[in-house]
């Protein structure tokens, strides 16, 4: 009875917490997809929004555009962090850590800040362009890469590696050293040590760095606004629109909600394939 | 016994919290009743901009709620904010109105009322009532980088011409981008049928492959027009030009063939002001023709105050005829737009911007 309470006690808070400024956020949100205008009364409710949302394909088309862009974020931002996590881990001995705060250092400035750097990076009298007109590969003018899909995406990486690396690095230094004496005692190369014992046991990193990636990318919308362009634009944006600009509550609830169910349908399918919680994370 | 005593505890603390934050926002504002609450743009807090006021209340400096888009001083408005004055654009006016959100403003009350231009006092007035007293006017038109290109446009339709392809940035804007393609077209961007709303969403896309990105603010235009990532900034006001001018650049502002856009902004006073004398005085210092003159010189604008007219830059009442507003009758002056009306441009223009 004494535990029991003391759990209560302990849990209420977080469970306060959670219930009023995330389940109760949620639940006016979806509220709010049934409201006929922003301001107006909630009821009577309304499909509207649904049906305007199920007739403009290109929305759904752009939420498909921005879902791949987030998906390649996350893999390339995993594909260049491993290698650097790996070494940390099982080459730098006692400095890993100062290497790994070196690591993420640059994440300790303003995210904004970074974004702006790539504009600087990217734009016509930025360091890509000159370094392309001194070597003579393009005439003056307009900037090479900025204002483009590739430029968020080179962007979004940029920013999100260390997050990627953070999971990474915690999955790998909780593998037992002896494992890997053990396949080698057994005749392993360091090939199919990796392969066989390094890669699977740190499968759960790499599943949590894709989602610490690709779901808060999906969302995105100041780079997008910053180095976007045209073409670069997000379903972030679209969402964005729709508190900021168009006044219109009730369709920035709807789209909310639909990247929300996607997110949430993405991460069931991908546990099925990769359960997190069944991979042997140590002996 | 002891479970359900926490358990009470905790949900009233819940509903304590909760009914902080709901009073949070209008709570410190309803006991200031003899000061003033101003819902305004950013940067036209300046004392110059309202200096007689200063001089008759020495005691009271109003208080400013900042916004950087109608849409959000409108959103601000309806959900409850309490303000005394507000200043938003032409086109939002009638939804001020239309949402009860602003009184009928006695003129005479209002000395330098009279020396307002009519042409533009006439839009403040809806369902036969003043509502919003203009104070500020310019243009919308295209800000051309004249060394970056071969040809200047001459038309809003030459934004479509194939020489200008990935060299624009439109204002991110739906009435705005609306009016510019039904102006192309040749359609009354007021009265259009749903064919032609198709049409125009159509021609907006066909638009897609001559822009580079959109534009926000004044400072990002003036950025992008300045580094030379674009050569034509469309919809752009008049501050553009003046400022890239200012700073040395070769810049036009294009006079198109279907007429620039025009618009008005001015000050509307809340219907649930508790302090309408200091409002209508407030609105007066705004409009005397010096403060007047004051803010359309520091940001490039047009007056409304006919006696503000001999105090502006010279240069500028010539190139944009801030002395006569007779160029007004060969503008497009934006009018107020219904809910129905803004709902339909911003639907279109999502519709454009999310076409991959």
């Amino acid at each position: 009875m004494e535990t029991k309470r003391r759990l209560f006690v302990l849990i209420a808070p977080p469970a306060i917490v959670l219930a009023l400024f995330f389940l109760a956020p949620l639940v006016i949100m979806l509220l709010y997809s049934f409201k006929d205008n922003t301001f107006g009364p909630l009821l009577p409710l309304t499909f509207k929004h649904y049906i305007t949302f199920l007739q403009t394909p290109s929305f759904f088309r752009l939420l498909l555009d921005s879902s791949k862009l987030s998906f390649l974020t996350a893999i390339i931002s995993i594909i260049l962090a491993y290698p650097v996590a790996y070494f940390l881990v099982f080459y730098t001995g006692a400095r890993r850590v100062i290497l790994l705060t070196l690591l993420i250092l640059p994440a300790w400035t303003s995210f904004l800040l970074r974004v702006l750097a790539w504009k600087v990076i990217l734009g016509s009298n930025g360091l890509l362009n000159q370094t392309l007109i001194g070597l003579g590969l393009i005439q003056e003018g307009a900037p090479v890469l900025l204002y483009s899909q590739s430029a968020v995406l080179i962007t979004l990486v940029y920013v999100w590696i260390p997050f990627a690396a953070l999971p990474l690095f915690a999955a790998m230094e909780r593998i037992d050293p002896r494992l890997h004496e053990a396949a080698q005692d057994l005749g392993a190369s360091p090939g199919q040590t990796f392969w066989r014992v390094t890669l699977p046991l740190t499968m759960p990193g790499v599943a949590s760095a894709f989602f610490f990636v690709f779901i808060p990318t999906l969302g995105e919308w100041v780079t997008p606004t910053l180095v976007g362009g045209v073409t670069g634009i997000m379903y972030g944006n679209l969402i964005q629109d729709q508190f900021a600009r168009a006044l219109n509550w009730p369709l920035g609830a709807l789209l909310s909600l639909v990247l929300l169910v996607l997110v949430a349908a993405f991460s069931y399918v991908f546990n099925r394939f990769i359960p997190i919680t069944e991979v042997p994370v140590s002996t | 016994m002891k479970k359900t005593r926490v358990l009470f505890a905790l949900l009233v603390a819940a509903a304590l919290l909760l009914a902080a934050c709901a009073g949070g926002p209008s709570g410190p504002a309803e006991q200031r009743n003899d000061s003033l609450i101003v819902l305004e743009w950013s940067g036209y807090e300046e004392e110059s901009y309202w200096a007689p006021f200063a001089e008759k209340h020495p005691e009271i400096y109003p208080d400013y709620a900042f916004f950087s888009e109608d849409a959000e001083a409108l959103a601000k408005a309806q959900s409850g904010f309490y303000f005394d004055v507000v200043h938003p654009c032409g086109s939002w006016w009638g939804l001020y109105v239309e949402a009860g959100l602003v009184q009928p403003i006695d003129t005479s009350r209002l000395e330098n009322f009279d020396k307002l231009f009519p042409e533009l006092v006439e839009h403040g007035v809806i369902n036969g009532q003043q509502y919003f007293i203009p104070w500020d006017w310019a243009y919308e038109s295209i800000t051309v980088r004249t060394d970056l290109v071969d040809e200047l446009p001459t038309s809003w339709a030459d934004l479509w011409d194939p020489q200008y392809r990935g060299q624009i940035a439109i204002f991110d804007s739906g009435e705005s981008t609306f009016y510019t393609a039904a102006l192309a077209l040749g359609l009354d961007p007021y009265n259009t049928t749903p064919e032609q709303d198709e049409q125009i969403k159509q021609k907006l896309i066909e638009l897609k492959p001559n822009l580079l990105t959109y534009w926000a603010d004044y400072t990002e235009i003036n950025q992008l027009l300045a580094s030379g990532d674009v050569a034509l900034g469309a919809n752009t006001w008049n501050d553009a030009w003046a400022t890239l001018n200012d700073e040395g650049y070769e810049v036009e502002y294009v006079d198109p063939a279907e007429g620039r856009l025009s618009y008005a902004c001015g000050f509307g006073i809340s219907a649930n002001s508790r302090n309408v004398d200091l409002a209508y005085d407030y609105i007066d210092a705004l409009i005397d023709a010096q403060s007047n003159a004051n803010m359309a010189n520091d940001y490039y604008y047009g007056a409304a105050n006919r006696d503000s007219v001999p105090l502006l830059d010279p240069d500028l009442v010539d190139k944009f005829g801030y002395d006569d507003l007779s160029v007004l009758d060969e503008t497009n002056f934006q009018h107020p737009l219904t809910q129905e009306q803004r709902e339909k441009m911003t639907r279109i223009w999502n519709e454009v911007k999310s076409e991959q």
